[in-house]
Order: structure tokens, then C-alpha cells, then sequence
């Protein structure tokens, strides 16, 4: 190889020369084309990542921020070359590779010393369309085939041998894939146990021992089916389920970060979805309504709470660009989350690792949401919020003059504070302000301003301490003047809600990297593409609109049956709540990380059962609450656990720990002190203030623990990102920062402290202690049947009898002791 | 180490791991074993617990631990060729730190006159002092200190570390933090959570007065015998339940997680009870002073804890807002002078009983706050948040005693010379406590998440 290049520079005669110089210019011209082409969208213009501009020779012989890219001469150890080789990671361009030609004139440019023909007057357009060739992030067909992106199949039953226990479509599914592992089903559960699985798990509290006996007399073949049905129809239904809800959508009523402030109207729209359940508004109205409530259904004063959604992540209290692509970034991911079972974080800043999700989708849905501004929208007629407004002005005025009294009735403190102060500044400040304005240096004129504008800025607490006793009571009383006026204020109802600035939607941008300062291509809204093979049309807004309906058309994709994703992660959550377990168990994530459906057919059969049924869920809930494999007995039998011992196949039903907020409602309700009221503001029950000692700005007003308003569902327990109840957090509360799709169900000793010890739960044993006896009289055996029926909805064995007994009558405090005991068991916790 | 998967059948015990008694473990055998129970980092570290002592607010690092006499030289002036924007108000002039300076021990560390008592330490002191961080604002800076990042939603790094070494004392808690008496520090509990983790590696709020843990006792009324004979009654009733489905794990934890409150009821009392202390140790910790025994108190109880096994102990100095917090806006001689003087003695004696006792080798001591101080003044005495340079200083836990590493610029408001990034300071934490932090992962949402995010590298000057 030396010999012949020697050789070859020998044989060169002057002509040969002057055409290897030709040939050098040749070679720069083609690299700075195909760099230009593929390169230096974001090594040169519009973007300079990694500080490296492949524009001009001199830029590409300096390298880029981590160090040279080009060892002249030498191809072989260039990092340029090896990159685009694929030789080293990470390769360039990203995503694809240059064709085999381009790469070797690469090899040979660098080889001949970096001729170049450095790119000046590349067009905008040209560097924006390099840009946005690589932010091209193609699915194939192969990709679109994914089980989660196909449409759903409606496939026919298996048909079955023993065909005597199913009893609907959802167990010849189950019953064949038992069979193919020589399983079998469980017996079904006895009626006591099966009222109190369908009280649990429809309403949320244990059944009453009327409504037990009532089940129990009725001996007619539905009468479960009616039971399930009535619940159904209970208010209390919808304040079970809209939990579920609320943890998805990672709802709370304050904003979180440093001030965590409270958001007096959030719960407008957890009523929303308690309301949403209760009326069994189909699914894909109600998140239509939440996406885009204001353009679809203008007027419509449910789907303008709706719009609460798109409010409820956290808000940092400082607002710059950054922090409001992060809250979009909220946004996005819990939609598509949430709504569509992906994970699309990682597409924030590079195309999804492991699914067909381009970083381009995640930039395209984000321009749905990029438009919309905060907003509190009011909840009354033109006329009334004149009035209120009025109103509100009126009382401002008599306030006036009261303010000025207090500030006079301060000044003679304040001066003396200043003239301290001004004694007490150091040597130079005192220097700065003597010193005339024009004269002054420029660290003089700071320190001079500074002093003018602090000196006399006060903290009203240092204020009152030095302020003589008979001005403070002055002062006291005008400012309890102040407070009655302001208590007169009229209140103006408003809801959290979303607007945006016009039909034109503001530009929003492809972030390379994810960052702000790396702008890439103008997006345009658009869907996910592995789920969507097309262009999903966004509608034009009419003529008169104030938004720009980016969202209506999102909205609109989220809810159509051409959605393989949402009707489908939405049945799966259904059947989760239910059995504990999905038929995908990683419910939000339907991509390649998480798990594969252990019933596809049936999975898909759900899917187009729930579109074909008008997205009804109540329809969901009957077809799974009435099949066999619902209401199989949970017990475990030695077949069951030696073949699938995670219960994957249903060969029993689940048993599963109640949530906090279920343990919390059947306490209430067992110990008889449950206020049932539906909606409405939300409560505050007692927390340690040791737990929330932290600012003036961060505050929890709970009341007492016999306080009766508190006696609510847990469903309307404020919730407060910094300061979660005690009782709730410990019983796997989500975080509410991020979407949570399955709560955790962890047990640990502080749980078992709080039911042991909190002062909550003795209150209430104390309750439920004072209705045995109101109920049952002083009879001990009759306290036992009574509490047997009240707490487990059945009655005590012999032995659990024996020992109640035993227990109850060994010392005073007996009966009270039995009750806690009756929260405390697992069986009270777990629904059958 | 991979990531670690829950199954619905694995137990999650936030103070507990063990199981306790024979037969219940003999029960459980298939099942994984307790997220909570020790194991091994990727490699041997000397380091086995933490104590974090944050000086909520921001300390000012130019009147603590990095002197700069130019801005004697220099006072009422501005900075050549820089604008300083303060995160509030109007910019001052170059504001002279307000005590001296003097070297201390054979490393000849500086320290001024606030930290006369921990300065005869200095030579078990490891400083960085080109610190910086993201925010100037204090809730995403001390997320970003205690979390890495400055949103919410993500793990602590108490709750890494338990989560990685799980904890030696299934009677306690991992994870406990102290607050302040004058409040807790803006953003809340978010500051020690769990984030995306399991709740069973959360930190656990101590009282450092009363019980230390919010029900921990019993009603008054509520005798230990009366417990026990209450407990025993609800065993029977679970025992008939439980015999239906006897291989249930998640039933018979829920048993044995009352057992192990029951015990915790006496175990936690007995580790915060520092009357046991001598009065000498309490002297060193300066209980005898009215000022330093707050702090005090809470540094001899993290040293108990430690000493029975708990993993990480976080003290927040400071609470609430303005000056209850180190938050030195308006007066920076009184809030200091207040602050230094509460955690000077507690924190030189912590670190003199340690060594005493042998345990510094593996007590990882860390002293910070969320951000430093400006050297520029503001409402002409106090100074307004840095994030651009500050302080943090190690002891123990396998660090190189007085070491000195990075500087900020000649008046101290850039990290200059080697800059460190938050992720710099938890991938040696991590390190130090037998982490490669890049490995350290936990999947979630689709990606396999870190303490240090993408970046961070070990500070390796200071890591003995």
C-alpha cells in the first residue's frame, strides 16, 4: 500500500497533477452536498448541537464542544467517518445510514486532506428541509402490526365441551384457555360473599345487613343480576369509580411546587366525573368533552368543567418558556398515558427506544395542547357577574380610606425603623447615598436604589412587635373592618378551565433533544402515527372561533372507533378494577416493555362490545359483573396454584386489599356514621399539624376527628400534593405528580400503626362500639351476630363466636376493643 | 443492579422487612424476599449510612466555607463586565462577607468565625466548592438536591439508597428525616419521597419531640397488655381467615405487619430516647445550651439511628420561610449568626462521636443547603440565592479529609474551576455508598430511570 502511493506520486507529471487538483475540488464539492444534505440541519443551520458546524473547513477542522471530528489525512480514526460508518455509537445521521457511496466519499475526502467548498449560502429552506428530513421518523408495516395498533377483531366464541358453566361470552373465552391447561374454574362464591364483592367493587362500601338479608331472601334466578343492577344505579357508584378516574388523570386540589396552592375550584371537575360515572356518559363523549369540551360542545356548562383536565397537573410558580413545556409535557404524557396506554416521555427528546413512537409524534400532539392558556372561567350569566363585579368594586371603595388610617396609624413606627436602618448601613452604602447622583459609580448607583427601595419595605410582623399598645388596637380594630367588608365581597363561582388566543395557533416547534435551544421544524398537530396510518384531519375552525380547534380534531381521533388504542386500554382498565389484574397487566402500557394480553380474543371481543354498545361502560360492567368467571369463589385450590400461581388464566376470582379510601368509607359505614352526600366542596379531615408544619403559604385546616362533616366519602378528601392525609398516603395514595394507572398495594408496618393507633379509627370503633349496643342491646351475643353482620355481612363461626365472647367480657374497655379489632382484620380489608 | 419488579405476590414492607418467626418464613419460602431487607451495592463501599444535614434555604458559602477577600477590597463596587440578576428586587454592590476567616488543622482548611466548632474538624472535612445548580428558585433547587431533578414526581436519594441496600433494621424505618421545629422546607414531602418508587422506600418524618413517629403510641388509656391481649384476639380472627388460603403471602404479611408495629412501638422510642445518652455526649452535641439543643438533639438521635441500622438520616435545618429558613434576604449577619450557632456544636460534636465510637468510617456526613449566597448585596444587608457556585462539604463514609476541590470565581459567584452539577455530588454519594450510579436503575413509564438522570460523574478528589 506505502509503495504504491509512492509510487503513484512519482509517475505524476505536471498534467496529472493539475487534474488531481480538479479532482480535489470534485471530491470537496461532493462532501459539502452531501453534508449539506445530511448533516447540517443540526451541525451548522439552523441547529449547532454539540457545538460542532460542518459548514466551513475551518469549523470542521476546529471539531465540536467534546473535541476534533477529523484527523486529516486519516478517515480511518476520524470520528466523523466512524460515526457515519456505523463504526462507532452513536451513529450518524441518527436513525438512518448514509448510502455506501456517500460514506466512502466521506472516507476519501478525509483521506485527501479536507478540500472543501464551505456551505455559505445554503437557503433557510434548504438547511430547514435537512432539518426536517431528520425528523422524519417512518413506521413501517412490520411496526404497525403490533398487537396494541391493529384493529380490534371481533372473533367468534370458542366453542366449549363442557358447555354447563359458562354463562356468558367472557367465560367461553375464559373457560377455553383453562381448559387448553387442564384447568378448571371455581365453584361459584356463596351469596354472602358475593353481595359484599359487588358492594366493594361497584359502590365501595360493605353492604347494609338489610340489604344482605334482602339478597339472601330473594331466591329468584336474577336476582343477582338485579342486585348488580341496582348498584349500578346508586349515586354512590359513580363516587367509587371516579376515583379510578382521578388517579389516571393524577387530580389533586392544589398546584404542588413551593406554594402548593390550593385550586378552590378543582373539584368542579371531580364532580364532573363523579357525574360522568353516574350517568354512564359514554366513554368516548367524556373525553372528547375533557380534550376539547369548549370547541365541540360550546354551551354544554358539563364540558366546560370538563375542561378542568387539561389543569390539573402541577404549576410551578415560576413561568418562563421552560417550565410551560413542562406542564405541556404533563399534559401529553398523561394523555397518552392515560388515555392511550403508551409511554411516550422518551419521544420528548429522541424517538421512542423500543416502540414506533417518533420524537415527531410527541412535538405533533403537543401542538395540540401548545395553544391553550389557564383560565377560570365563570360560572354565571353576563348579567350576574356585572353585578358581581359591581358589587365587588362597591365594597373596595369603603375599604379605601380604611386602609389609609391604618397606614397612618403606623407611620410614626415606621419612621423609627427607617432611621435605624439608615444608622446602620456599612460604610460604603453610607458613602454611595452622600455621594451625588451624578457622581455616583455604578456600584454606588445600585447600592443607592437598593437603599431607596428597601429601606422602607417592612415586614408587617416586625412592624406590630415594635408598635406601642395603643395604636396596635387601633389598628386591630379597622383591620377587622377590613376583614367584614371583605366577607362581604359576593363570590364569583368559577371553573378551571383552558382558553386560547384566536383561530391562529402560536408556533410551536420540534425540540431537538428536547431542548429549547436546538428549535427544529414548525409542528403542525397531528396523532399517533403508529396507531393512525395516515394523515388524521385536524378541522379548520370556523370563522368566528377563538381557538383553533387543534384540539376538536385530536379529540375526535381519541374517540373514533379507527382507534385501535383507546376503547381497548379503557375495557382493560375495567377489567383490571375488577379482577385486579388487566388482561394487559401493564394497563398504560400496551407497547413492547410492557406485558402481552393473557386473553387477546377476549381482549378484542371487550373492545368491539363496548364501541358497538355506544361506549357504554355501565354495558362493560354488567357483562363482566354477570359472567361466571366474576363470581367464582377466591379461594385457592392446589391444581390452580401449582399450574398458575399468579392466577393469570382466572381459574378463581381475585382477592385484593382494599384501597385507603375504601378502608377509610367501610369504616364509617360500618361504625354507622357515614354521611352520604354526594358532591360538592371538599373536607378536611384532622392531620398532625407536626406533619404539615411549613409556611404560612402551606397550610391545612383540618377539623376534629368527632367533627361529623368530616364523616364523608374519601372521595372528597381535599387533596393536597404536599400534605396527603396520613391514613391515605400510607395506604398507597398515588404521588398525584404523574399518572397512576395501578396503585401499589404494599404492606408495611406504619399501616398497621395507624389502624392500631390513630385517633381516627378509635373514635369511630367508639361509634360503631355505641350502635352495637344501641342496636343490639346489652346482649353480648346479639353485639357479636350484629357486628358479624354489619362489619363482614356474615355470620360469626363457632369459634370466631367463642372467642368474640371470650374477648368482649375479659375486661371493661371489651366491646370497644372488639369493634377496632373488626376494622382491623384482614378480612374487613379485602374484598371477598 | 437491574430492576427491580414488584409482583402482586412480593411484600412490601416500608419499616420492615424481616419476617419474623419461623414458621412464617418457612411459609413464605418461594416468595421473593422484602424490598427492605439488606443486600450487597455492585461493589464493597466503606460507607453504610448517610446523615444529610441541609441548610434549608441556602447557605451563604463566601461567609462559611470559601473566602474571598476581594470583595473587601472591592465592597460597594459591582463585578467588572457581569450583571447579576438577583432572583428579587434590585442588585447591590459587592457586599464584604461580615466575619474572618482563620486555616484550621494540618490541611489548613478555612473556615470563618461562624463554624468555630466544626472549623477544629477540618481536617475530616472533604469541600467542593464549585457546587452549582439549575433553579434559583427553592422548591426545584432542594428537589434537585434531594431528587436530582427539579420537578416533583421523582425519588429521593434516601429512597435510592434504600431501595438499593435495603436497610440492617427491620424495627425502624430506612429513611427518616427531621424537620425544623419552625416548619418543614418549601415543596414538602415531595422533598423525601418515593416518586415513582414503591411508598415502602419513602422517608419516614421523626419528631424530635414526643413520639417520634405520628402514632406511634397508643391512646393513653391503651395499656401494652391491653394491646397485646387485643393483638392476640385479632391473630385468632385472621388465623380462621387466613387458614382458607394458607399460601396467601400478602395475608400473612399483613399479620406479621402488625406484629412488627407493635414492636416498633418500643424499637423507635427506645432509638430516639437520648436520656440514655451521658452527659458529656449530650455537652458534646450542645444540649447545654438553649440555642444548639434543637439541632443537638436531632444529631444525637440520627447518630442512635445509625447506630441501629437505619440507612439514611436527613436533618433540615431551618423551616418555613424568610429567616426561620437559612433564607438570608434581608439580614444576613442575624440569620446566620442565628443558624451557625444552632448546628455548629451539634454538628462537631456529631462528627467527634462518630469517630470516637469508630463510626465515621461508615457515615457518610454531608453538609449543604439547596443553593449558596451572591456576593452582591440585597435590601442593602442580606444576600439573595446563588445557584451559580456554592459549598457542599463530606465527611466519613470513605472521603478524603481536608480536601479542598474546585473554586468559584474571585468573588464567588461562579463555580470556575471544575464546576460540579448536582449529578456530580449524588454519583459519589452513590459511589460512596457502592453504587455505579449509571447502573443504579429503576424502570418506569418505558424507561429504566436514574439518580443522576443521563449524567453525573464521581468527584473522584475527594473520595479517599
Amino acid at each position: 500500500m506505502f509503495l504504491s502511493k509512492v509510487s503513484l506520486v512519482i509517475v505524476l507529471s505536471g498534467a496529472a497533477l493539475l487534474a488531481q487538483r480538479g479532482d480535489r475540488e470534485a471530491l470537496g464539492q461532493r462532501a459539502s452536498k452531501i453534508l449539506a444534505a445530511n448533516c447540517v440541519g443540526c451541525h451548522g443551520a439552523p441547529l449547532i448541537n454539540a457545538g460542532l458546524d460542518l459548514r466551513k473547513r475551518e469549523t470542521i477542522l476546529r471539531g465540536g464542544d467534546k473535541g476534533s471530528v477529523v484527523e486529516v489525512g486519516s478517515a480511518a480514526i476520524s470520528k466523523l467517518y466512524k460515526r457515519v460508518a456505523h463504526e462507532e455509537e452513536p451513529s450518524m445521521p441518527p436513525g438512518r445510514k448514509l448510502s455506501d457511496g456517500d460514506i466512502a466519499t466521506l472516507r476519501a475526502w478525509i483521506n485527501a486532506g479536507v478540500p472543501y467548498e464551505d456551505i455559505l449560502d445554503q437557503k433557510e429552506e434548504e438547511s430547514r428541509a435537512a432539518l426536517s428530513k431528520l425528523e422524519e421518523r417512518p413506521i413501517t408495516p412490520n411496526e404497525r402490526n403490533w398487537w396494541a395498533f391493529k384493529k380490534p377483531v371481533r372473533h367468534d366464541a370458542p366453542k366449549i365441551a363442557s358447555a354447563a358453566w359458562p354463562k356468558t361470552t367472557i367465560d367461553q373465552f375464559i373457560l377455553a384457555s383453562l381448559d387448553r391447561k387442564g384447568l378448571k374454574p371455581s365453584p361459584e362464591a356463596s351469596k354472602n360473599t358475593l353481595i359484599r364483592r359487588a358492594y366493594l367493587d361497584l359502590v365501595g362500601i360493605p353492604p347494609t345487613p338489610a340489604e344482605v338479608k334482602e339478597f339472601l331472601a330473594d331466591t329468584r334466578s336474577d336476582a343477582y343480576d338485579k342486585l348488580v343492577d341496582k348498584l349500578l344505579d346508586s349515586p354512590h357508584y359513580g363516587e367509587r369509580w371516579a376515583r379510578h378516574w382521578l388517579d389516571l388523570v393524577r387530580y389533586s386540589d392544589s398546584g404542588g411546587f413551593e406554594y402548593d396552592r390550593d385550586r378552590e375550584n378543582a373539584w368542579r371537575y371531580r364532580d364532573y366525573v363523579i357525574r360522568s360515572f353516574n350517568n354512564d356518559k359514554p366513554y368516548d363523549r367524556f373525553l372528547k368533552e375533557q380534550i376539547a369540551g369548549d370547541e365541540l360542545y360550546p354551551g354544554d356548562k358539563d364540558a366546560t368543567t370538563a375542561l378542568g383536565y387539561l389543569r390539573l397537573g402541577v404549576e410551578n410558580n415560576i413561568k418562563t418558556e421552560q417550565t410551560r413545556i413542562d406542564e405541556l409535557d404533563d399534559v401529553v404524557v398523561t394523555t397518552a398515558n392515560g388515555m392511550l396506554g403508551v409511554t411516550v416521555g422518551c419521544a420528548r427528546c429522541h424517538n421512542h427506544k423500543f416502540d414506533p413512537i417518533a420524537q415527531k409524534d410527541y412535538y405533533r400532539m403537543q401542538a395540540v395542547f401548545f395553544p391553550t392558556r389557564a383560565e377560570e372561567k365563570p360560572l354565571v350569566t353576563d348579567a350576574e357577574l356585572k353585578r358581581i363585579k359591581e358589587e365587588t368594586a362597591r365594597i373596595e371603595e369603603l375599604q379605601k380610606p380604611l386602609r389609609k388610617q391604618i397606614r397612618e396609624i403606623e407611620q410614626p413606627t415606621r419612621d423609627k425603623f427607617i432611621a435605624r436602618r439608615r444608622a446602620a448601613l456599612p460604610e460604603y452604602m453610607r458613602v454611595a447615598l452622600a455621594t451625588p447622583v451624578e457622581k455616583r459609580t455604578d456600584g454606588q448607583k445600585l447600592n443607592a436604589i437598593q437603599v431607596e427601595r428597601s429601606i422602607e419595605n417592612i415586614r408587617e410582623e416586625e412592624l406590630l412587635a415594635e408598635m406601642p399598645l395603643n395604636a396596635l388596637t387601633k389598628r386591630e380594630l379597622i383591620v377587622a373592618q377590613i376583614a367584614d367588608l371583605d366577607k362581604q365581597k359576593p363570590k364569583l363561582e368559577t371553573a378551571m378551565v383552558v382558553k386560547e388566543n384566536g383561530r391562529e395557533a402560536p408556533a410551536s416547534y420540534f425540540l431537538h433533544r428536547g431542548s429549547l435551544s436546538q428549535k427544529g421544524s414548525i409542528m403542525q398537530p397531528g396523532v399517533l402515527s403508529a396507531a393512525f396510518d395516515g394523515e388524521w384531519k385536524f378541522p379548520a375552525p370556523p370563522e368566528n372561533a377563538t381557538t383553533s380547534f387543534r384540539r376538536a380534531g385530536f379529540a375526535e381521533w381519541l374517540g373514533s372507533a379507527e382507534n385501535p388504542l383507546t376503547p381497548r386500554v379503557m375495557v382493560n382498565r375495567m377489567w383490571m378494577y375488577h379482577f385486579g389484574e388487566g388482561i394487559v397487566r401493564t394497563p398504560s402500557n400496551f407497547g413492547k416493555m410492557g406485558e402481552r394480553p393473557t386473553h387477546p380474543e377476549l381482549l378484542d371481543w371487550l373492545t368491539t362490545e363496548f364501541v358497538q354498545n355506544g361506549w357504554s361502560m355501565k354495558h362493560i360492567h354488567r357483562l363482566i359483573m354477570k359472567s361466571a368467571a366474576y363470581k367464582q369463589s377466591s379461594d385457592d385450590n392446589d391444581a390452580g396454584v401449582k399450574a398458575d400461581s399468579d392466577n393469570r388464566l382466572l381459574w378463581r376470582m381475585a382477592r385484593r386489599r382494599v384501597e385507603g379510601e375504601i378502608i377509610r368509607d367501610s369504616i364509617l359505614a360500618t361504625a354507622g356514621t357515614l354521611d352520604r352526600s354526594v358532591g360538592g366542596q371538599s373536607i378536611f379531615p384532622y392531620i398532625d399539624p407536626s406533619l404539615f408544619q411549613s409556611s404560612s403559604k402551606r397550610t391545612w385546616n383540618g377539623r376534629a376527628n368527632s367533627d361529623p362533616a368530616t364523616f364523608r366519602r374519601s372521595v372528597y378528601i381535599f387533596s393536597k400534593r404536599t400534605i396527603p392525609l396520613p391514613m391515605m398516603e400510607v395506604f398507597d395514595r398515588p404521588d398525584t405528580m404523574s399518572s397512576c394507572a395501578r396503585r401499589n398495594r404494599s404492606t408495611v408496618a406504619p399501616q398497621a400503626l395507624i389502624m392500631m393507633n390513630n385517633d381516627f379509627v378509635s373514635v369511630q370503633a367508639k361509634h360503631f362500639a355505641q350502635r352495637l349496643e344501641r342496636e343490639a342491646g346489652s346482649d353480648t351475643d346479639k353485639q357479636i351476630r350484629l357486628a358479624y353482620d354489619i362489619a363482614l355481612s356474615r355470620e360469626p363461626s363457632a369459634t370466631e363466636f367463642a372467642s368474640a365472647r371470650q374477648f368482649i367480657n375479659s375486661y371493661p374497655q371489651g366491646l370497644v376493643d372488639f369493634a377496632h379489632a373488626m376494622f382491623n382484620i384482614n378480612e374487613f380489608v379485602y374484598i371477598p | 443492579m437491574s430492576q427491580r419488579f414488584f409482583s402482586r405476590r412480593e411484600l412490601l414492607w416500608k419499616a420492615g422487612g424481616g419476617i419474623g418467626g419461623l414458621a412464617l418464613a418457612n411459609m413464605l419460602q418461594g416468595a421473593s424476599t422484602s424490598p427492605l431487607a439488606p443486600k450487597a451495592g455492585h461493589f464493597a463501599a466503606k460507607a453504610k449510612s448517610i446523615i444529610s444535614i441541609f441548610c434549608y434555604g441556602g447557605v451563604s458559602h463566601m461567609d462559611t466555607f470559601d473566602p474571598k477577600p476581594m470583595l473587601a477590597k472591592r465592597a460597594g463596587e459591582t463585578i467588572p463586565g457581569k450583571k447579576v440578576v438577583p432572583s428579587q428586587g434590585t442588585p447591590g454592590g459587592l457586599m464584604p462577607s461580615l466575619w474572618d476567616f482563620k486555616k484550621y488543622g494540618q490541611s489548613g482548611l478555612d473556615v470563618s468565625d461562624l463554624f468555630p466548632h466544626v472549623a477544629t474538624c477540618a481536617d475530616d472535612l472533604a469541600v467542593v466548592r464549585s457546587m452549582h445548580t439549575i433553579s434559583n428558585d427553592h422548591a426545584p433547587a432542594l428537589y434537585q438536591m434531594n431528587t436530582g431533578s427539579i420537578q416533583t414526581g421523582f425519588p429521593s436519594m434516601g429512597t435510592w439508597v434504600t431501595y438499593g441496600l435495603g436497610t440492617e433494621n427491620q424495627s425502624l424505618p430506612a429513611f427518616v428525616v427531621f424537620t425544623d421545629p419552625r416548619g418543614g422546607p418549601i415543596g414538602g414531602a415531595p422533598n423525601w419521597g418515593n416518586g415513582f418508587m414503591p411508598t415502602a422506600f419513602q422517608g419516614t418524618q421523626f419528631r424530635p419531640t414526643g413520639d417520634p413517629i405520628v402514632d406511634l403510641k397508643p391512646p393513653q388509656d391503651m395499656t401494652p397488655e391491653r394491646q397485646r391481649k387485643w393483638l392476640d384476639f385479632m391473630g385468632k380472627l385472621n388465623a380462621e381467615h387466613h387458614q382458607k388460603n394458607p399460601q396467601d403471602t400478602e395475608l400473612a404479611a399483613r399479620i406479621e405487619s402488625y406484629e412488627l408495629a407493635f414492636r416498633m412501638q418500643t424499637a423507635a422510642v427506645d432509638a430516639v430516647d437520648i436520656d440514655k445518652e451521658s452527659e458529656a455526649t449530650k455537652k458534646l452535641y450542645g444540649l447545654d445550651q438553649e440555642i444548639s439543643s434543637y439541632v443537638g438533639r436531632q444529631a444525637l438521635m440520627a447518630r442512635r439511628l445509625v447506630e441501629r441500622g437505619v440507612r439514611m438520616v436527613q436533618i433540615y435545618s431551618g423551616g418555613g420561610n424568610f429567616n426561620d429558613s437559612w433564607d438570608a434576604h434581608w439580614d444576613l449577619k442575624e440569620n446566620h449568626t442565628q443558624h451557625c450557632t444552632e448546628t455548629d456544636k451539634p454538628i462537631a460534636g456529631l462528627l467527634k462521636d462518630l469517630k470516637s465510637r469508630g463510626m465515621l468510617d461508615s457515615t457518610l456526613v454531608i453538609w449543604h443547603g439547596e443553593f449558596g449566597r451572591l456576593p452582591i448585596s440585597q435590601r442593602m444587608s442580606g444576600r439573595d440565592h446563588n445557584p451559580y457556585g456554592f459549598t457542599v462539604w463530606m465527611a466519613g463514609g470513605g472521603t478524603k479529609g481536608g480536601t479542598i476541590v474546585g473554586a468559584t470565581d474571585e468573588f464567588g459567584l461562579e463555580a470556575v474551576d471544575k464546576p460540579k452539577k448536582i449529578n456530580d455530588l449524588h454519583a459519589t454519594i452513590l459511589h460512596l455508598m457502592g453504587f455505579d450510579h449509571t447502573r443504579l436503575t429503576y424502570m418506569h413509564n418505558g424507561r429504566f430511570m436514574r439518580l443522576t438522570d443521563v449524567e453525573g460523574e464521581v468527584i473522584k478528589e475527594i473520595v479517599a
